[in-house]
Parts: C-alpha cells; sequence; structure tokens
C-alpha cells in the first residue's frame, strides 16, 4: 500500500536541515531569555475551555480548536500562551515572590482561512515579566525583545508602538454613532469615513500621532510616556525602525464601548507594540501590557510579555 | 524603490486615469505582456497581476501597495490597509434573477456566485437559505440555464443583464477599486505613500 504524505492544512512537517535551523534559533533564544534571568515554564496542548470563556471574543473562539472529551469536557488546544500562563499562575500568586520572570515555547494552534503564508499550528517562543507596575517593566521587556529581533532578524526591523485606548477619546468624542466602525476604519486607514466623522482623527491616520498631544484627552500623558520610552528605546537600538503609530492599534479600546465584541486579542491595556521583519504585512511578534487580565482571572498583579513566532523570524533570515 | 501591483481586469484603465490625473505613472506604458515594469524616474515598479492576486502579493509585501476591487477586498479578508477609495469605475455587488422578486421566506433555493463568503455573510440575515454553487466566469448564464435560481455577482451597466432577460434585484454592496497598502510598507514608505494618497486627492480622483 502506497500512503501519501500529504499533512492537513497549515501544518507542516521540518525535516532535517530546517528541523535543525529551528532548534539551533530556539536555542539562541533560549539562552537569551535565561541570561535575562527567565525561567522556563511548559505548560500542556490541551486544556478546559471554561477557564477562558470569559477571556474569548468572538474572533478568538473562531480561531479554537474545541471539542468535547471523552468524559464530556469542553477541551480546547492551546492557542496562544499567554492566558495560559495566567490561568496557571494566578491561583499560585499569593504563593509565589514577585516580580516573577518567566519564558515558554511551543506550539500554539489557530484555525485560519486557508491562504498563503497563513498557518494554524506555528512556534512561538515568549516571555512575560509579573508584577512591575511602573514603565521599567515595558523598558526590560521591550529591550529583551529587540535583543531577540535583532540576533535572529538581521536588518529591516520594524517595531510599531502604541498603546491601548490611546483613541478612545478621540473615538467616543466626536460624535458618531458607531465610533467601533471609525476605530476600523483608522486601523485601515480609511480616509474618507475618518474625515467625515471625526477630522481631528485625521493627523493619526496619516502619520500616526495626533495633531496636538492635548486631543487625546487623558490619554495625552501616556503618549508623553511612550515617546520618552521610544527614545530610550532607539539610543539602545539604532539598527530598528522604532515608530509609533497609534492608528495601527485603534481597535485596542479600553473603553467597554469600543472593547464589546471587537476583533482583535483584547487583554492589552497599556502599551502594545508589533514587529515586521521584511516586507511581510505578517507581525513576527509582538506584545504589550495586560495588567487586567489577572483581575479578569481573581489574581492582582500587573504584566507585560511578548512572542516571537521563530518560523516568520527563519524566512525572514532566509530570504536575505 | 517601491513597488505597485495593478490589475488586468476591468479597474486598470479606472486606476490608470486616477495615478495620471493626479500627474503620477505618466511615463508608465503597460503593453502586451510584459508583467514588470520599472519607471526609474518615480523610483516604482509596476507589476501588472490578475485582480484576485493582488491582495496576496500585497499582504506579502512583494508588492508595497496596489489596486483592488472592494467586492475582492471583501471576500479574501486580508490585513490590508485601505486609504482611499477611487471615484470612477463604481458598480454594485448585486442578486440577480430572471425574475424581480426575492427567494420566498422559507425558500431554499441555489445561489451562483463568485463571492462564497461574501454570500454566505449576505446570507445570515435573510429569512431565505440559498446552496452556494461557486463558478469562476458567466455567472449570469447560472439563473439564465436554471443552474441556480439565483446570482450574486458584479453589476456594471446592467446591459448583459437586460440582453439576457435577467434583472437586478436587489443591490448587495456598492464596489469600488480600493487602494491598499501593505502594513508593513506603510510604516517604511510613510512619506511617499501619503504623498501619493494626496495627490489623488487634490485630483479629486478619490472619495
Amino acid at each position: 500500500m502506497r500512503v501519501s504524505a500529504a499533512l492537513p492544512i497549515g501544518v507542516a512537517a521540518l525535516l532535517f536541515e530546517s528541523a535543525r535551523r529551528r532548534r539551533e534559533a530556539e536555542g539562541r533564544l533560549v539562552a537569551l531569555f535565561e541570561g535575562a534571568g527567565y525561567s522556563e515554564v511548559i505548560l500542556p496542548i490541551l486544556d478546559y475551555l471554561e477557564p477562558y470563556e470569559a477571556l474569548l471574543t468572538a474572533a478568538s473562539r473562531g480561531e479554537l480548536y474545541r471539542f468535547i472529551d471523552r468524559d464530556g469536557e469542553q477541551l480546547a488546544l492551546r492557542a496562544d500562551f499567554t492566558p495560559m500562563l495566567a490561568r496557571l499562575l494566578a491561583p499560585r500568586l499569593g504563593a509565589l515572590s514577585l516580580p516573577l520572570r518567566v519564558f515558554y515555547r511551543g506550539d500554539v494552534i489557530r484555525y485560519e482561512e486557508e491562504r498563503a503564508g497563513r498557518q494554524r499550528e506555528f512556534y512561538q517562543v515568549g516571555a512575560e515579566l509579573l508584577g512591575v507596575a511602573d514603565e521599567s517593566a515595558e523598558s526590560e521587556v521591550l529591550r529583551l525583545f529587540l535583543e531577540a529581533l535583532t540576533r535572529e532578524g538581521g536588518s529591516g526591523l520594524q517595531v510599531v508602538l502604541g498603546f491601548a485606548g490611546a483613541l478612545d477619546h478621540l473615538l467616543l468624542d466626536c460624535g458618531t454613532d458607531d465610533p467601533r466602525a471609525l476605530a476600523a476604519a483608522v486601523a485601515r486607514r480609511e480616509r474618507g469615513p475618518v474625515r467625515r466623522d471625526c477630522p481631528r482623527l485625521l493627523a493619526v491616520v496619516e502619520s500616526g500621532l495626533p495633531g496636538r498631544p492635548e486631543d487625546l484627552g487623558p490619554a495625552a500623558t501616556d503618549l508623553e510616556r511612550l515617546l520618552a520610552l521610544r527614545d530610550e528605546l532607539a539610543a539602545a537600538f539604532p539598527q530598528v525602525d522604532l515608530t509609533i503609530d497609534l492608528a495601527e492599534f485603534a481597535r485596542h479600546g479600553r473603553d467597554p464601548r469600543l472593547t464589546a465584541g471587537s476583533g482583535e486579542r483584547s487583554y492589552y491595556d497599556g502599551v502594545v507594540f508589533r514587529a515586521f521583519a521584511g516586507a511581510s504585512a505578517l507581525p513576527v511578534g509582538g506584545g504589550g501590557r495586560y495588567d487586567s487580565l489577572f483581575h479578569r482571572l481573581g489574581a492582582e498583579t500587573p504584566a507585560v510579555g511578548f512572542s516571537l513566532s521563530v518560523e516568520r523570524l527563519l524566512e525572514r533570515r532566509e530570504a536575505k | 524603490m517601491i513597488r505597485l501591483a495593478l490589475p488586468k481586469g476591468r479597474n486598470l484603465e479606472v486606476a490608470l486615469a486616477a495615478f495620471r490625473a493626479a500627474g503620477l505613472l505618466s511615463g508608465l506604458e503597460l503593453s502586451g505582456r510584459s508583467l514588470l515594469v520599472q519607471l526609474p524616474e518615480e523610483e516604482i515598479e509596476v507589476l501588472s497581476l490578475k485582480d484576485w492576486d493582488i491582495p496576496v502579493y500585497v499582504e506579502h509585501g512583494v508588492a508595497d501597495f496596489g489596486i483592488v476591487g472592494s467586492d475582492l477586498l471583501a471576500e479574501i479578508d486580508g490585513d490590508l490597509l485601505v486609504p482611499v477609495r477611487l471615484r470612477e469605475g463604481r458598480s454594485r455587488l448585486s442578486l440577480i434573477g430572471r425574475a424581480r422578486e426575492l427567494p420566498a421566506p422559507g425558500s431554499q433555493v441555489r445561489l451562483a456566485t463568485k463571492y462564497p463568503n461574501t454570500a454566505r455573510r449576505m446570507l445570515e440575515g435573510r429569512p431565505w437559505g440559498a446552496e452556494i454553487v461557486e463558478l469562476s466566469g458567466s455567472i449570469e448564464l447560472a439563473p439564465l440555464l436554471s443552474l441556480a435560481e439565483v446570482a450574486l455577482d458584479i453589476v456594471q451597466t446592467g446591459r448583459t443583464l437586460v440582453e439576457n432577460d435577467l434583472v437586478e434585484i436587489e443591490t448587495v454592496a456598492e464596489v469600488a477599486a480600493c487602494l491598499v497598502v501593505n502594513r508593513a510598507s506603510y510604516q517604511r514608505h510613510r512619506a511617499l505613500l501619503n504623498e501619493w494618497i494626496s495627490r489623488l486627492e487634490a485630483a479629486e480622483v478619490v472619495a
């Protein structure tokens, strides 16, 4: 009998040389994280669905591979490390000494429409810093993120910074009856609807920044802090193109009027960032602050983290 | 050097007219079978692609930006920036059939289309159901020859419909040619892309 070597859509086998390359890259990243004082956690690929119910958005629910176990329990394959880590650590936080620095590596599995470049299984490494409320946490985590990217991704790196809720004031203040649609238009940089509904947002669409910082209302001070963080990181990583673009994260609102049913992974509630390597519009990694995630799981700790797609980074290296 | 993907289809003339009105791509001659044309003066390279391939090329950054119909953007659901829509060359994505009525509430029909995802979304709020028959061209023939009761397809002037005794039952979406931009390219070439967009706006060829 002849057996086909075909695999299901969205998964791939790495054989020989490609396996060796990924293990090497992974080894270098692990050494970097351990050198920075981060300890490894190994998480299961399978978990109950129930702890995540309250965290899921319509979009992230659609990405989950869910099924009923033989004993009737609803289970899901791991689609994202951060909430899994948070839900496992939340009940243990009282017994742990903070700050806590952890890293992980492994596969996440998400349903994606069948399209070039979109895998359903992909390999991530990531790191999280728990227990630091001030901006030294963003600084430390972003430095580690940039160090990992510059070591593995080489030149042509772009890191875009923003923060959740940056545009809430502008979106809610301009009197449109559908601020979520307006946020989506800003994220797509659609000038027509923005000019019609909120001309003050045009500057954000074009340049990534408001015409005047005070246009952001109460978020203006957050922008000031982000500018300082950007300057600090740009001095340390001159080879990386670091920009602030609040439109890129327009759908990361904080006000409940904007977040209900929003499509994006919604646990970030502070600084957010994503990195592009080379030409692809698919980011190689990203992260941010998610203090409220633990709160929703019944614990209290500030947290900042990031994840990287090792395959997308390697693709970039090989394309050079 | 920045790369622009232009469609081979009906949106090509519309796109070229808009760019030229804005004083852009004046030296461009897309002739015959050339797939890749360089315009060194404007520091731009122009790719000639099939409409349906443009979103993939732009999302992967093989092209930095392109022109593509909003009908395809809605169907393919790519992660692209869409700064402006061209004013000319508008059309409609419509339900068409042999009679002017929508299928009766509770009925189950067959619907022929090139846009199965858009069709499924459209059906969500309908009191009637449909089995989607995905075709790649000459969609009008499907209701005409009873492969399907209705079709979801582009209507431009409506002349094809009239000639074939078909009618436009309902407009599902307005369709425009859109300027689309790769997310990473927008960060890298922001000044140049914003200048192009501003010139298109100043020439009043976009809305």
